[in-house]
């Protein structure tokens, strides 16, 4: 199998950090753009991302995931430190705003990646509303509390909601079927 | 991303902090918590928690916007200075080991030997990828990009004239913003907008530099002011001073017209750990202390 993008990168190869941004920019800009207060901010989240990419290269190891999913996680942890550093203030957006998100076709996710299936795969197996509680929190970057109040629901449920919501992807990912599952 | 797994299963509590950790962020109390948890245990559930949090993000991204190109054009040039930068911490490495191991054999080398095999042409190609982003920021330019704007009106610091023949023009404050911005000890924190009228669909950011004092507003939709009524100020707060008195950090006007300023900030006194940065509304030539009737935009550091 030809080495993907991050290991070239990891093994320096020049080239392969132009593909890096070019394959992967609209990623990482989809995500920093849901998960940040302003156009600025997901400019900037965006460039701090992508250095994390270099720094992280390294540490890729494809027979644990695809490198999407390695980048998408490390988009997802900046993104998170961001929004953790300016959680005094208020979203910049009122939250009837947000983005439309259009969740991958069963039949074609696995085009994106194969975990981008199995999570279309397990979010399939929700309730509209713990589908809804995934979405807001993890793609629009709503905390727990922001979603009780949105949805006018429990804060316990959200919680609950979101819990459930995860370890079935978990499931659907292959991984351990010890620990985290029998809490669902 | 080891295999190695841990024997046992979290309890409830882990898990929560966990799921917190993943889609929220935890508060330093919670970090706390976790952190006398067992920490094996926990990184490996962290990990398969994140991994599924990025694949429903993968599946919820579908059909996303390419990179704009003058920020496609930044990472690149970032990611050349990166590499560039750490081919020199490697050949340094290099040296040292190579100075430690003549020293050890008791041989010279001649001066510009050839280097091992293979260490030289690593990333040895980001010349090109340097030059490309340069080229692509000369023609696009550093503006912030999506959505388009109109031309930045910059209040620059006050105005020396000096012939051009005699030493070039002096940089802009949205070049010296742009410049503050690539500087990693820089602050950058988003402005909020406030309920003030002058507020109402304002964007902005402050990024400032602790060691030189230096700093930048940006603001993107603020309200023109009248300066023969009113002008707009700026304030730090200091976490070692009384909240009641932030420092002065200047007054400022917005042109008719300008959709986009970028202000230079002059802190009247040394801001020894900023807090926050707030801009209200004031009587012409600013105030020394604000009755905050009109605070028009609001950002904090943590």
């Amino acid at each position: 199998m030809s080495p993907s993008v991050l290991q070239r990168i990891a093994s320096g190869d020049s080239a392969a950090v132009r593909e890096c941004i070019d394959q992967y920019g609209p990623l990482v800009w989809s995500i920093a753009r849901r998960l940040s207060r302003t156009p600025a901010d997901a400019e900037d989240a965006t460039q701090e991302i992508f250095l994390d990419i270099w720094r992280s290269a390294s540490r890729f190891d494809a027979s644990q995931g695809s490198d999407k999913v390695f980048i998408a996680m490390i988009a997802r942890r900046r993104l998170i430190d961001r929004l953790r550093k300016t959680s005094a203030e208020p979203p910049m957006d009122p939250v009837e705003a947000l983005e439309t998100v259009v969740w991958a076709d069963p039949g074609t996710a696995c085009e994106t990646s194969i975990e981008a299936e199995q999570a279309t795969r397990a979010l399939a197996e929700l309730r509209p509303e713990q589908r809804q509680v995934l979405e807001l929190g993890l793609l629009h970057g709503l905390s727990q509390s922001e979603i009780a109040t949105r949805l006018g629901m429990p804060l316990g449920t959200v919680k609950s909601f979101m819990r459930r919501g995860l370890i079935k992807v978990r499931e659907f990912m292959n991984v351990d079927a010890e620990g985290v599952l029998s809490e669902g | 991303m080891s295999d190695k797994r841990p024997q046992g299963q979290p309890d409830e509590a882990m898990v929560d902090l966990l799921i917190k950790q993943v889609t929220e962020g935890l508060s330093p109390a919670e970090q706390r918590a976790l952190d006398v948890m067992d920490s094996e245990l926990a990184s490996a559930y962290l990990r398969d928690l994140e991994r599924a949090a990025a694949a429903v993000t993968l599946a919820g991204s579908t059909g996303g916007e390419p990179l704009p190109t003058a920020l496609s054009a930044r990472v690149a040039q970032q990611a050349a200075e990166h590499f560039a930068s750490s081919e020199k911490v490697a050949d340094l490495t290099e040296a040292r080991t190579a100075a430690a191991e003549k020293a050890h054999v008791q041989q010279s080398a001649a001066p510009g030997q050839s280097p091992a095999p293979g260490r030289t042409n690593r990333f040895g190609g980001y010349g090109w990828l340097a030059a490309a982003a340069c080229l692509v920021l000369a023609i696009f330019g550093w503006e912030r990009s999506p959505p388009p704007l109109p031309p930045v009106a910059v209040v620059p610091p006050a105005a020396v004239i000096v012939p051009p023949a005699e030493r070039p023009a002096p940089p802009t404050a949205a070049e010296e913003r742009a410049a503050l911005l690539a500087n990693a000890d820089s602050l950058k924190i988003p402005l909020g907008a406030t309920k003030d009228p002058a507020a109402a669909g304002v964007t902005g950011d402050v990024v400032w530099d602790p060691v030189t004092q230096r700093g930048f507003l940006h603001f993107a939709g603020l309200a023109p002011n009248d300066p023969a009524m009113h002008q707009y100020q700026i304030w730090i707060f200091d976490a070692g001073r009384d909240k009641r008195y932030p420092v002065d950090g200047g007054v400022f006007d917005v042109p008719a017209n300008a959709s986009e300023v970028v202000i230079p900030i002059r802190a009247s006194l040394m801001v020894r750990k900023p807090a926050a940065f707030a801009v209200t509304l004031e009587k012409p030539g600013g105030v020394v202390v604000s009755g905050r009737e009109h605070v028009v935009a609001l950002g904090a550091t943590s």
